[in-house]
């Protein structure tokens, strides 16, 4: 019995001694190791920031946010390819017209004796996949002008100017068809106010005035001459040419398929020679193929060419004009060429400097 | 006990279920945990609970059946002639081409039974198995040939082309067979009237396209004023040669 009371006593002794020693071991110490872990942890956690959308009501929804939309990039790869000489459209694949048949079947449907606009303007839609290198990045819309060796009008209004030292470049510039040409004291009007900027879409540079034309860079901005966007170099008069003739073009992503990008520009009239209007469009591709991302697979899946007011769309093969896949090889030799140039235009820089 | 009290005496005829339904039960799983290996001539490691749980792989019900082949014994029309040897879904085989005795298994005896006799070979009734489809879609349409209200014309073959292919119909110039009647314009007195001309599929197959002359402006304000539906109104025919009439009301558009 006594022994029983004894062993129990100690056990009633022993228990706030063992609960001090717990407590002992939440120090300090060992409080700030794990409150060091804590903040790594919360570090890691990325905050997910939920976008506010406003109350729909729910009639609407199914028109704003439960939308189903077809994939834009259409693949008729599946269906047969009729052997018959006539045969129902719906039914079989898309024919693949050369440029010169689908020219012949705009002009047919242009005739005087149907619509009769012999002279209605050619448009080129091109269909673009926009994903970049990796599935979750996209080409960024862009903006180009493509150089054409047969001119038409674009009913666009251009007016260049052009900064250039040198009496022969001036002459050369102005023969070429710029709108203003002039050297330092052009750049004096534009710094006094005299002068606006903003009356030109396009400035183009020659290197030889680059150290003064460096005053302007804050009112130029991104119009500022630069060798990769084609508006700085030592031959005035082709850039000028170029950019009076050339066909301006955007491209531009969907808004709700990124991968989806449309270009829509016009190559010319229908009354051209169907020869010289094949010229411009494959000049076009090509342009538009220089913005391909550095990836496997097509960069531009379609190209239709369709003319108002007609509302037939007529499918073209594209790779007649461009390389169908990606190729490494090609694509390394042009940047290298690309980072000589640089170099060049840079000891350009230096020089002038 | 009680089972042998219930179990009937009479041992009559069993009806045998005679039907036997192809039923696929086969599923493919994959232990989600590997037993451990055990070493050679050993006995193996008695297996714990985990290692009898399963993933499953694959489902046979739910997987795709691969095409069949079979012979047809006359020309079905979309599939081929009589003697073809066609690869298409089971389902439709089943109950499009065997139940309906249009097509037999594909064996050597079958093929060799039903290959076409040289007789057969040269009274071609059909060109190709979509003709027929092609044939009752342009019957059925109605054709609007828009020329200009301005500019005088003569209707010719490359028009009636030209607007087929506004209405989704490709064909060629030379299958098209207009009336031997000149079709002159511009003459209002001519719009929505009708005419037929004669479609030739694969030199063969004669089609009777309707086809109906309508006038069009490029200056939006002289443009004729808009007629809803005006392919499902009743027109008169343009030449007064006694071609066959037909639906007054035909039901769609080109």
């Amino acid at each position: 019995m006594m022994s029983l009371l004894t062993s129990m006593r100690a056990l009633a002794v022993r228990q706030p001694t063992g609960e001090a020693l717990r407590c002992l071991h939440l120090t300090a110490v060992t409080d700030a190791a794990r409150k060091g872990t804590r903040e790594k942890a919360r570090k890691k956690k990325v905050k997910v920031e939920v976008k506010k959308v406003g109350f729909i009501p729910h009639n609407q929804r199914d028109k704003k946010i439960n939308v189903k939309r077809a994939d834009k990039h259409v693949d008729d790869s599946w269906k047969q390819v009729s052997k018959d000489d006539v045969y129902v459209g719906r039914y079989y694949r898309w024919p693949v017209y050369t440029v010169a048949e689908a020219i012949q079947c705009h002009r047919e449907t242009h005739h005087p004796s149907m619509y009769n606009v012999p002279n209605a303007p050619l448009n080129v839609e091109i269909e673009l996949n926009m994903q970049g290198e990796k599935a979750t990045r996209f080409v960024d819309n862009f903006q180009r002008m493509a150089m054409i060796p047969h001119k038409f009008d674009h009913g666009e209004d251009r007016k260049i100017i052009v900064f250039t030292k040198g009496n022969e470049e001036v002459q050369a510039a102005r023969d070429a068809g710029a709108s203003l040409v002039g050297g330092i004291e052009l750049i004096k009007d534009i710094t006094s106010g005299e002068l606006l900027l903003t009356d030109y879409q396009y400035i183009i540079a020659h290197p030889n005035i680059l150290a003064e034309l460096v005053a302007l860079r804050g009112l130029m901005k991104r119009k500022f001459p630069n060798p990769k966007s084609e508006t700085l170099g030592a031959n005035l008069a082709e850039m000028i040419v170029k950019f009076s003739n050339g066909i301006s073009y955007s491209a531009s992503k969907d808004e709700y398929q990124q991968n989806f990008g449309l270009i829509t520009a016009s190559v010319g009239t229908l009354d051209m020679d169907a020869k010289h209007l094949e010229e411009n469009i494959s000049y076009l591709l090509r342009d538009v193929n220089t913005a391909r991302p550095k990836r496997d697979g097509h960069f531009i899946t379609r190209v239709l060419l369709k003319s108002a007011p007609s509302s037939e769309q007529l499918k073209i093969d594209p790779f007649v004009y461009v390389s169908e896949f990606y190729d490494k090889n090609a694509a390394k030799v042009k940047r290298d060429a690309e980072a000589v140039e640089e170099t060049e235009t840079k000891q350009a820089t230096a020089v002038a400097n | 006990m009680l089972k042998n009290i219930c179990v009937t005496q009479f041992n009559l005829l069993k009806s045998v279920t005679s039907l036997q339904q192809q039923v696929r039960t086969t599923f493919v799983l994959k232990r989600k945990y590997d037993p451990l290996l055990h070493k050679t001539n050993q006995k193996p490691r008695r297996m714990r609970a985990k290692h009898f749980i399963y993933e499953l792989v694959e489902d046979t019900l739910v997987k795709k059946s691969p095409n069949m082949e079979v012979v047809l014994k006359t020309f079905v029309e979309g599939v081929g002639d009589k003697g073809d040897v066609v690869s298409m879904k089971p389902n439709f085989v089943y109950n499009k081409l065997l139940l309906p005795g249009l097509a037999t298994y594909k064996t050597p005896e079958n093929i060799a039974k039903y290959a076409k006799t040289e007789a057969e070979k040269s009274a071609v009734k059909h060109s190709s198995p979509y003709a027929q489809r092609t044939v009752n879609m342009l019957e059925s349409i109605v054709l609007a040939v828009i020329m200009n209200k301005d500019e005088p014309w003569v209707i010719e073959p490359w028009h009636i082309k030209a607007s087929l292919r506004k209405a989704g119909f490709h064909c060629r110039e030379e299958c098209i067979t207009l009336p031997k009647e000149r079709i002159e314009g511009p003459d209002l007195r001519k719009e929505n009237k009708e005419f037929n001309c004669t479609i030739t599929i694969n030199k063969l197959e004669q089609a009777n396209l309707k086809c109906r002359i309508h006038h069009w402006s490029t200056d939006p304000s002289e443009r004729l004023p808009y007629v809803l539906e005006h392919w499902k109104l009743p027109s008169e025919p343009l030449l007064d040669v006694g071609l066959p009439e037909r639906s007054e009301t035909p039901e769609k558009q080109a």
